[in-house]
This record gives structure tokens, C-alpha cells and sequence, in this order.
């Protein structure tokens, strides 16, 4: 690598700030790379890193700090600011047309006036075969696999000459080969005196793929370009989840766990649109009282999983047992009746409307029940919603103004408190706290534990490590659709959690 | 049946292809850009009235057409301005463009309805070509607007598949956000998009008072704005589609006043049905196609753009 | 560089539908009165002479009322439609189907009396409308075919069956050759409730106000509003979209098929043609302009009925009946301005200077 101080950074961001509503999402922020280098940047889900990486492709405007390219300032207020001074950015959502070619998604806006299929299709192969990017040109985008799109994606910024390349977690829609295809991509575009900037959450692709790391944790950056060689797992996973007290969170049990299953999964498989199995054959038990954990890098089942207990996967076969009784062959609304409750991923949008108000979302599951013959009875649907409202402490201002006023933490405590209502045998809850402040965390904490002290199972899926070793009984991990880990988490660590994460288990049986 | 028959035939297919292949085709770059417009009918009528009106006034038909190009673009512009730039619902405002658009022709035309046409579009002389038998009494005594159609089609199908605009028109038809993110002015090329559809509206219109049926009267348009519009969903958005599906309207409204010459026993009005039963079952078919592969509908038909603001 | 551009309020004008409503019919008067003026009338004469015979006197309002029932079911049929976030654009159509339905039984049964004749009319309208809607709500509930182009092209299809019908098979013999069908039964007649009013005023205010009622209160128009709100919440909640999507196209269908029953037997005396007199494309505007609720769609449904009314009576001075068409269009666009800028406020701004946002 050139001598650091006679070339100037490719990339210099400084003292980055930038703030949501109720969020802060950069709090100085800190980011070199030298050209011509692969450079990661590390942190958990919510540490800032999409969202810095939006600053510097000019998709949000930094409320403070300085963005500067080769060592000059530079102020972007569009995209087009951005991809004209050479940044190009592949988005985790691919920004392509599926009815046109390769070629035409690659060209468009940035072609001659002129367009001959042929010569544009010739040009794009060229580039292509120049960084090793394997594609056909005159395929329609919606044949192609993810991993093809994503090159794609990647032609569109070379196609601009983008001399800083941006990938935002490019390998969680991959496949292993494909990933390692494009491990050698990006140290071909390097070689080309071009700066990747590669963002992820996982510890060993970092350490094969680049050469610095720079660690973001809560907005701010906690370690800046350590070289790779330096680095191991556990010290990451440190930087990246910090010193954090690491007993004192730990819950009390106070009651024993049952030995009667509330939840019984087995032999259960989901398939996505391609045909992959994203749900491979899992089987799980959650006794009654008792909280399991599931902890995995995103994208890797754990959704389709939640979904297909839930009965809500329409491409999920698998045997699921409430309480003992087979749910398999029923419908959501039956499941939830014999006991299943459902906290999803997506609380708004899913679990629930947001253009309908609070008392029409709080009786989403008991409106039969509040009903008189057709008719809904609207003083008991109001009482049942002022009952949420008050037990789990939601604040609302109006309780016939549409839910979507609400904060996060708000609109969680009324959609969990409303699914604990109907007083369900297991709780199955998908990323409960993920976005919400610390208040906001600390309530639906409180909220499960106090259900799994009553008796209540609970199905926790969650990116948040240290959450999963605070509240679970049991650890389970999941890693590309498999069940591939079982830890006791008074016992376990995280550098153990993690490294079955990154599926280092199936490494070394390899 | 004879051979004049048969002629008469050929020409009023031409004759009426020519009608729903301009305002179709209008129609296909409109929604190409993603903005379905319902506002055919009411276009159509006010180019019709516009080009009658200059035809009497200046006895010069080339005028006329244009004139009722301009129009009806200006008028399209109503639709443009409510659905592209404020993001009304485009199904509400292009119906009550129709409306208006039917209305304000009537209104306005109200002391055309009894004026002799002075401007016509006649067949077009080519010498030695319209001497030839069946084809120089048909295809080569076609009239310029005719002959105009079949070079717009050809245009607008260049334009759409070789060149960077038509690539960019077809992008904010498909992904609106993917297009304005590539730097396209999203909001700038459905509106000439919509003007465009609104112009070539406007010289179905001119074809309809000039050349096929001289003279104004209200209701004049009688529904073949819709036909244009289903003819878009049976050519599935494709300009040549859309000409192989107005000749075959076209002929159909053809053979509705000769189907008793043919001693055809049918009712013309049953016959009158099939554009639209067809344009169903083709919506039907390319739907069961589109089952394992993205529809050829343009994506982002019928949804309003506005960039995201955080 | 200056440029304006839309940005949206922290919360929308209060009222913003019913001030949006009165700056549309603002803009249509002004314009109206340009368009008047241009053309040699009086916009005061004019619009005192629609006021008058619209809303000035029982007569009037009897007409004006009377013309509110086609519109406001038509309304009622697309704001059902669209509170699935569907377009039923083909509530013209319906409406002859309706006719069609309706005319066949006084046919098939012309000795019936009366109060059995009448509920058998307007139960065939309501079955009529319902089979033109089966085919687009079938097509879209299992196929997922947008319903926007097949009610549209059904529109075209029930008007030449209607033409088939009174041209052919059910043409009056002693109709001097007109394109009508006989006359109806006498005894099919709506009872007059007063002046040109009848029955059918009643009955379309008691399924408007009744399927309000529905669709606030029960259980079903609950699902359907979760329906209509969200797609995955639905599934979540277990409510079949595919029913849904399927019942309501075909309700809407059935609703304006009363449309066409009631024109029928309570407007005119026999099956023409122009039975539906694009009261179907007219709901589109009722619906639109009342935000697709059952409540708006009612008062909405009187005020364009009594322009219709206005602008019939205005014929007389000479004045085109278009003119009541361009005033309701005028509306529409006039309101749709208004609503976008009681959400939206218009704001200059710079190209945003470097480092300026803090």
C-alpha cells in the first residue's frame, strides 16, 4: 500500500452527525480509506452504518461533519451529486429494473443519445470481463439470481466510473460460493486503484475479503482502520457489542420452567420464490415458562420461521404443536385461538394497521369476541383497548387517532400487550425491541419476563445479543436456515454465540 | 359480394385503424411513462372540434391538425398537472378529463354542428402506385393522416427501444425511484409523455372530423376513445402490437354495416362487442402468463411519484 | 436557483374534504362564468336559473333528489369498490345490466301486482349488476387481473347489449321503428313520494345510510377496513383478502345494479338505451369527491344532482346542456387542487447551500 501520508484518503468522513425524529443515527461519526483498499466497516444492526454510508452517497444530507473525496470537501444534497463525483453505492434493495436487460439497467441515464442494443450490450460485456464479473448483457433482469443482480448493481456504479464503491451488506443475500465470487470482485476493482467501502456484520468475511476495519458501535466510531491481520473474532465482537456489563443483566429466575411443552416444532422447511430452502428442517421445543432465544445474523430463516409458525407462510410445511395439539393444518386465526400469539417482525404493517386508530388495532384479535351477533359492541371494543392502553402503560394522545402517530416503543407495548390479552400458551416475538429507545426496550423486556414468570413460553428472535443473553433460558442459533448451535447462556460467551453466527461450526467440520 | 365491396371494405379498415391507431398509440407512451390516462375520449373529442373548427375558419386542413394536436395537448395537460405533478389518483382525474373534455367540445361546438366541412384530408396521390390494382386503390390512396400514423409508430418505436430518452421513459414507467435515483426527471418526462398522448389524441380526433366522418356533432367520438384504450392492453404496450390490434378493431367496426352484404345473419351491434371481450380475455391470458415472470404492464402504471423526503 | 416545490403539512387542514368540495365548485363557477360570459350568456342569469329549478322550489327538489339516487348508489357501488382500494369503473355498465334485469321480469311477468312485481324488479336489477361484476371480481380475486380495464370494457359491452336488445329481440312493435322497448306494466311504477319524487328516493337513502351503518358497526365491515388498510395485516389477522376482494367487487356490482332497477321502474317507462346516462362515470366524481365514504357520498351524490338538474334546465336560454358535464369535471379537478394543498403546502426554496442544514 502507498505511502499514507504523501496520498490522500479516498474517503475521509469526520465527525459525522445526523439525527432522525427521536433517533440519533451518527453521532460523530469517523471514517478514512485509502485508495485502492477493501475496507469494512463493522458494527451491530442500528450502529449507524447504513445510514452513514447514505451521508456519503447523498442520499441524507449530514446535519454536522465534513465528507471529503482525494482530500476535498464535498457537500451532496442528491444522489446524482454523489454518483457524478465518483461514489456509487449498492443498496441492500436492488435498485433495478426487473423487465429490462442487464445492458439497459446498466446504461440507463448514462448512455449515448443514441442506443444500438448491440454496441451498449458489447460495451457492458467488456466491462464486465475487465473486473471479472461474471453476466450475460441481454438477460432480462428478473431471471437472474441475487448474486447475479447484485453484479449487476456493481456494473452500474463501474459503468460511472465510481472510484469509491460502496457494498451495503453485500453477501446477505448471497450464497457461500457467491460470496467468495465476490471476495475476488472487490480485490480486482482495488487492484484497480479503486476503494471499496464493505459493510457487514459478519467477522470472517471481514478478515478474508478486507484489508482495514473500521468499527462503528451507537452511531459513533469506536475503532478506526485497524488492519485485518490485527484483528480476531473475539476482540470484534467486543469492539462491535461493547464492554457491556455482562452478568448483571442477566436475569433472576424466580419460578422453575414446566416440563410441559408449550410450543413443539419439528421437521419444519420453507422454500422462497427460487425455490431455496430458507427454513431447513428445523425442529425446536419451548417448554412453558420458559424463554428460548434465537440468535443469527439477519436473513438467515429466522423470519420465515416465525412466519411459518404463526401459520402465516403459505410455502412452510412442518409439524407445530400448541400445548400438544396439532396447529399444523390450521389457519393464523385458529392458531391464535388455540394459544399462539404472534409479536412479527414488521409491527407496523403486519401486526398492525397504521391508518386505523388505537382501538381498532387493539381489537384485532377479539373483535369476534367483543361482538353482538354482526355488530360490534363499540363500548366493549373502547374498554378493551383502555384496558392495553392502561396495563401496558401505552401513551396515546387520542384513542380514535390513527396508530401511526405513535412512537415505536408505543406502538410495541399495545401490539405485545394485545397479544399477551388473549392470554396465549406461547408467544412467539420476532425482533421485539429492535428500533426502540432505552425505555422502550427495558418495558418489553419487563413485559416478556413477567410473562414467562406466569407461565407463558416464549419464542425470542433476535439480533441483539446481549438481549438474548439477558432474557433466555435457552440459546438456540441459526445459521442459513439450520439450527446450528444449543447454548446455556449462564455458561456460554459471545465470542462462542458468535463464532456459530458466522457458521464457524460447519467450518470446522469442513 | 364483389370486388368493390371488398375494397370499400380494405379502405374503411385503414380508414378506421388509422383513428384508433393514433389516439392508441398516444395512449402507449402515456402509460409506457406510467401514467394510465382515461382521458382519450374527452382528448379525442376536443382535437375533433378543435380541427373542424380551424377547417371551417382557415379551409386549410393541415392547420387544422395541428391545431388540434396543440389543443388537445394543452387540454391533456389538466391530467398532467392533477396526476403527475400533484399525485391525484389517475383513474379519477383521466374519467373527469373525458367528462370535461366531452362537455367543453359540445359546448364550444355548439354553432360548428351545422357547418359544412371546408378543410378534408383526401387520399394521397402516388402517381404510378395507386394505379396498381386492389393495393393502389386501398393502401395507396391512403389518406396523409394515414400515412402519418404508420411513421409516428415507427417512430415512437425507435424512440422507446434506441434511444437514451425512450430508455429513461420506459425506466419511469417500470420503477420511478430507480429512474429518478439513475438521474432521470421523473415528473418532467411523464408529463411530455402525457402531452404527447394528448397530441396524438388530438389527431385521432382530426382524423375522425376531417377525413372519416367530415362535419362536428356532439358524440361524435362514440366510444372509440375506450377502444384506444383497451387497444393498448391487447397490443400489450407494444407499438407494433398496437397497430396489428387497430387494424383488427378497426376492421371490426368495418364489417358492422357490411355484414349483410357478406349474408352474415349476425347482429352488427354483437359483433360490436368483440374489441372489448377480446381486450378482457387477452388482460386474462397475459395475467396466467405473468405467473412466473414479471407482467409486460409498465410496473408503475397508476402510482404517483414523489421523492422521498426524510 | 428558486424553485417551488410540495411539502408536506405536519397535520392536514382541518376539514380539508368539505373545504376542498367548496373550493372545487368555486373554481368550476369561475371558470363556468368565463366559458359563459365567452359564449354571450349572463353567468348571474344562468346560475340563478340552475339555482332556482334545482333548489328553489319542491318541484325542484324533487327532481334534484330524484337525480341523487342513480349518483349516489353509483357513488355508494365505486366507494365500496375502493374501500378495498379497488376501482369499479364499470358502475355504468352495471346499471344497464340492472335495467336489463329488471325490464326481463316486467316481461317474463307483466300480470304480477305491484308490491310483488316491484321487489321481483329491483331483485333481478340487484342480480343483474352483480353477474356484470362476476367476471372482473373473479378474474381478480384468483388471478389478481387489474378490475380498472374489465369493468371498464364490460361498461362497452352492457351498452351494446342493451342496443342489441331494444334494436332486436325486445324492440317495441308499435314503436314507430324507435330503438325502445315496450312499455312497462303500469303497476310497476315506484309509488310517487311527492312531486316528480319517488320510492326509489327512500330506498337509495336506506342502502346508503344502511351499508354506512354496515361498514362502521359490523364485524364484516371491520375485516374489511383492515382489508382495505393493509394487505399483510389481514393475513395476520386471518381474513381472507381472496373473499374479500371478491364479495366486495360483486357488492359493488349489486349496488349499482339497483341503480339501474330503480331508473327503471321509477324513471322511466321503459327500457332505452340511455338508461344509465353516464350516472355510472358520475359516481366515479361522487366517490372521489367523498373520499369513499358512505356519508359524503350521499350529500355529494345532491349537490351534482342538483347541478345536473341546473344544467338541464339552462337549455332553455340557450345555454348547452354540456355545461352541467364541464361544471362537475370542474369540481372535481378544483377539489382534487384543493385537497393536495390542504396535505401540502407550497414552499420556495433554494437549492440547498453547502452545509446549511444543521
Amino acid at each position: 500500500m502507498a505511502d499514507s501520508a504523501a496520498t490522500p484518503y479516498a474517503v475521509e468522513l469526520d465527525g459525522i452527525w445526523k439525527r432522525f425524529p427521536g433517533v440519533i443515527a451518527n453521532a460523530g461519526a469517523c471514517l478514512r480509506v485509502r485508495p485502492g483498499s477493501v475496507h469494512a466497516v463493522l458494527g451491530e444492526n442500528g450502529a449507524g452504518k447504513t445510514t452513514l454510508m447514505n451521508v456519503l452517497a447523498g442520499v441524507y444530507l449530514p446535519d454536522e461533519g465534513d465528507v471529503r473525496l482525494d482530500g476535498e470537501d464535498r457537500h451532496f444534497s442528491r444522489p446524482a451529486d454523489a454518483i457524478a463525483a465518483g461514489v456509487g453505492m449498492v443498496h441492500q434493495e436492488f435498485r433495478l429494473i426487473p423487465t429490462f436487460t442487464v445492458a439497459e439497467n446498466v446504461a440507463l441515464g448514462a448512455s449515448p443519445r443514441l442506443i444500438s442494443r448491440s454496441a451498449i450490450e458489447k460495451d457492458v460485456a467488456e466491462l464486465a470481463e475487465r473486473f471479472g464479473l461474471a453476466t450475460v448483457p441481454g438477460r432480462e433482469v428478473w431471471q437472474l439470481s441475487m448474486g447475479e443482480r447484485q453484479r449487476v448493481e456493481i456494473l452500474k456504479a463501474l459503468w460511472r466510473d465510481a472510484k469509491v464503491l460502496i457494498l451495503d451488506e453485500p453477501t446477505a443475500v448471497l450464497t457461500p460460493a457467491e460470496a467468495e465470487e465476490l471476495g475476488r470482485i472487490t480485490s480486482t476493482m482495488a487492484a484497480d486503484g479503486r476503494s471499496i467501502i464493505f459493510i457487514s456484520h459478519k467477522l470472517d468475511e471481514v478478515t478474508a475479503f478486507c484489508d482495514e476495519a473500521t468499527v462503528l458501535r451507537g452511531g459513533a466510531t469506536v475503532a478506526e482502520s485497524l488492519p485485518v491481520e490485527t484483528l480476531n473474532g473475539a476482540m470484534l465482537a467486543e469492539l462491535m457489542v461493547g464492554e457491556a456489563t455482562e452478568v448483571s443483566q442477566r436475569r433472576t429466575r424466580t419460578a422453575p420452567v414446566a416440563e410441559a411443552n408449550a410450543l413443539d416444532v419439528s421437521e419444519m422447511w420453507v422454500t422462497d420464490v427460487h425455490g431455496r430452502n430458507v427454513v431447513d428442517g428445523v425442529g425446536l421445543t419451548v417448554r412453558q415458562g420458559e424463554i428460548v432465544g434465537i440468535a443469527g445474523v439477519a436473513g438467515n430463516g429466522q423470519r420465515p420461521l416465525a412466519d411459518a409458525i404463526a401459520g402465516l407462510n403459505s410455502n412452510g410445511v412442518g409439524l407445530v404443536e400448541v400445548a400438544g395439539k396439532d396447529v399444523s393444518a390450521l389457519p393464523p386465526r385458529a392458531r391464535n385461538a388455540a394459544g399462539l400469539a404472534y409479536v412479527p417482525e414488521d409491527r407496523i404493517g403486519v401486526g398492525l394497521a397504521p391508518r386505523m386508530n388505537v382501538v381498532e388495532n387493539a381489537m384485532m384479535r377479539a373483535y369476534r369476541d367483543l361482538s353482538n351477533g354482526p355488530f360490534i359492541d363499540r363500548d366493549a371494543a373502547e374498554a378493551h383497548a383502555e384496558t392495553l392502553v392502561e396495563d401496558y402503560n401505552v401513551k396515546v394522545g387520542q384513542m380514535h387517532a390513527p396508530m401511526a402517530a405513535l412512537s415505536g416503543g408505543n406502538l410495541q407495548r399495545l401490539l405485545v400487550g394485545r397479544e399477551i390479552a388473549g392470554e396465549p400458551t406461547v408467544l412467539v416475538a420476532a425482533q421485539p425491541t429492535r428500533g426502540l429507545d432505552v425505555q422502550g426496550v427495558a418495558a418489553i423486556q419487563r413485559i416478556l419476563l413477567e410473562q414467562s414468570a406466569s407461565g407463558v413460553g416464549i419464542l425470542l428472535i433476535s439480533e441483539d445479543l446481549e438481549e438474548l443473553f439477558a432474557l433466555s433460558d435457552r440459546l438456540l442459533v441459526m445459521h442459513e436456515g439450520r439450527i446450528v448451535g444449543e447454548f446455556d447462556p449462564d455458561v456460554a460467551t459471545r465470542s462462542e454465540v458468535g463464532a456459530a453466527m458466522a457458521g464457524a461450526n460447519a467450518e470446522a467440520d469442513a | 359480394m364483389n370486388q368493390e365491396t371488398l375494397i370499400g371494405l380494405f379502405i374503411s379498415v385503414i380508414e378506421f385503424g388509422t383513428l384508433l391507431y393514433l389516439a392508441a398509440l398516444g395512449e402507449t407512451i402515456a402509460e409506457k411513462s406510467g401514467v394510465l390516462n382515461l382521458g382519450v375520449e374527452g382528448m379525442m373529442a376536443m382535437g375533433g372540434m378543435t380541427a373542424f373548427w380551424v377547417g371551417v375558419e382557415t379551409g386549410n386542413p393541415w392547420m387544422a391538425l395541428l391545431a388540434a394536436m396543440i389543443v388537445a395537448a394543452l387540454f391533456s395537460m389538466i391530467h398532467g398537472v392533477a396526476a403527475v405533478v400533484m399525485g391525484a389518483d389517475q383513474v379519477v382525474s383521466g374519467l373527469a378529463l373525458t367528462i370535461l373534455g366531452l362537455g367543453l367540445a359540445a359546448f364550444l361546438g355548439e354553432d360548428l354542428v351545422s357547418k359544412r366541412p371546408e378543410a378534408r384530408f383526401e387520399s394521397v396521390n402516388l402517381g404510378p402506385l395507386s394505379d396498381i390494382p386492389w393495393l393502389g386503390e386501398t393502401l395507396f390512396s391512403m389518406s396523409a393522416l394515414s400515412w402519418l400514423a404508420v411513421v409516428l409508430g415507427v417512430v415512437a418505436w425507435l424512440v422507446l427501444t434506441r434511444t437514451r430518452a425512450g430508455l429513461a421513459l420506459r425506466a419511469v414507467g417500470e420503477s420511478a425511484a430507480t429512474a429518478d435515483a439513475a438521474g432521470t426527471s421523473v415528473v418532467k418526462i411523464r408529463l411530455i409523455a402525457v402531452a404527447i398522448g394528448g397530441a396524438l389524441a388530438g389527431a385521432s380526433g382530426a382524423h375522425l372530423t376531417l377525413a372519416l366522418a367530415p362535419g362536428w356533432s356532439e358524440g361524435t367520438t362514440a366510444g372509440r376513445g375506450w377502444i384506444a384504450v383497451a387497444l393498448v392492453i391487447f397490443g400489450a404496450w407494444q407499438p407494433g402490437r398496437v397497430l396489428v390490434g387497430s387494424l383488427l378493431f378497426g376492421g371490426l367496426i368495418a364489417l358492422e354495416p357490411r355484414l349483410q352484404t357478406f349474408g352474415v345473419e349476425v347482429s352488427p351491434i354483437l359483433l360490436s362487442m368483440l374489441p372489448y371481450l377480446l381486450t378482457i380475455g387477452v388482460l386474462i391470458l397475459l395475467s396466467v402468463r405473468s405467473r412466473n415472470r414479471p407482467s409486460v404492464a409498465p410496473a408503475a402504471i397508476g402510482i404517483a411519484y414523489r421523492r422521498e423526503e426524510r | 436557483m428558486m424553485n417551488m416545490r410540495l411539502v408536506r403539512r405536519d397535520t392536514p387542514l382541518a376539514g380539508g374534504q368539505v373545504r376542498a368540495f367548496v373550493v372545487g365548485l368555486l373554481i368550476a363557477l369561475l371558470f363556468g362564468a368565463v366559458l359563459l360570459i365567452l359564449s354571450g350568456h349572463s353567468p348571474i342569469t344562468v346560475y340563478s336559473k340552475m339555482f332556482d329549478s334545482a333548489l328553489g322550489s319542491p318541484r325542484g327538489w324533487s327532481a334534484t333528489l330524484t337525480r341523487a339516487v342513480p349518483l349516489g348508489l353509483a357513488g355508494l357501488a365505486v366507494a365500496v369498490a375502493g374501500s378495498m382500494g379497488m376501482w369499479n369503473i364499470g358502475a355504468e355498465g352495471q346499471i344497464i345490466a340492472g335495467a336489463i334485469g329488471g325490464a326481463w321480469i316486467a316481461r317474463i311477468a307483466p300480470e304480477l301486482p305491484g308490491p310483488v312485481l316491484i321487489p321481483a324488479m329491483l331483485g333481478a336489477a340487484v342480480l343483474g349488476g352483480a353477474f356484470l361484476a362476476l367476471g372482473p371480481a373473479l378474474a381478480r380475486s384468483r388471478l389478481g387481473v387489474n378490475e380498472i380495464i374489465t369493468t371498464l370494457m364490460l361498461n362497452e359491452v352492457a351498452i351494446r347489449v342493451v342496443r342489441y336488445l331494444v334494436n332486436g329481440p325486445w324492440k317495441d312493435p308499435e314503436g314507430n321503428n324507435f330503438p325502445i322497448a315496450p312499455e312497462l306494466p303500469e303497476q310497476s311504477a315506484l309509488p310517487t313520494l311527492f312531486e316528480r319524487a319517488n320510492v326509489g328516493v327512500l330506498i337509495a337513502a336506506v342502502v346508503v345510510i344502511g351499508f354506512g351503518l354496515w361498514a362502521s358497526r359490523s364485524a364484516w365491515g371491520y375485516e374489511l377496513k383492515i382489508a382495505g388498510s393493509s394487505e399483510k395485516t389481514a393475513e395476520y389477522v386471518g381474513i381472507s383478502m381472496r373473499a374479500k376482494l371478491f364479495t366486495v367487487l360483486v357488492l359493488s356490482g349489486a349496488i349499482a345494479g339497483l341503480a339501474g332497477g330503480i331508473e327503471l321502474t321509477g324513471s322511466s317507462s321503459r327500457l332505452v338505451e340511455g338508461v344509465a346516462n353516464g350516472y355510472g362515470f358520475t359516481g366515479i366524481i361522487v366517490a372521489a369527491l367523498a373520499l369513499m365514504r358512505p356519508s359524503g357520498v350521499a350529500a355529494v351524490a345532491v349537490a351534482l344532482g342538483a347541478v345536473q338538474i341546473g344544467g338541464e334546465a339552462i337549455q332553455t336560454q340557450g345555454v348547452p346542456s354540456a355545461t352541467s358535464n364541464i361544471l362537475q369535471a370542474l369540481i372535481l379537478f378544483g377539489a382534487l387542487t384543493a385537497a393536495v394543498f390542504s396535505e401540502y403546502r407550497l414552499v420556495r426554496s433554494a437549492a440547498v447551500p453547502s452545509g446549511a442544514a444543521a
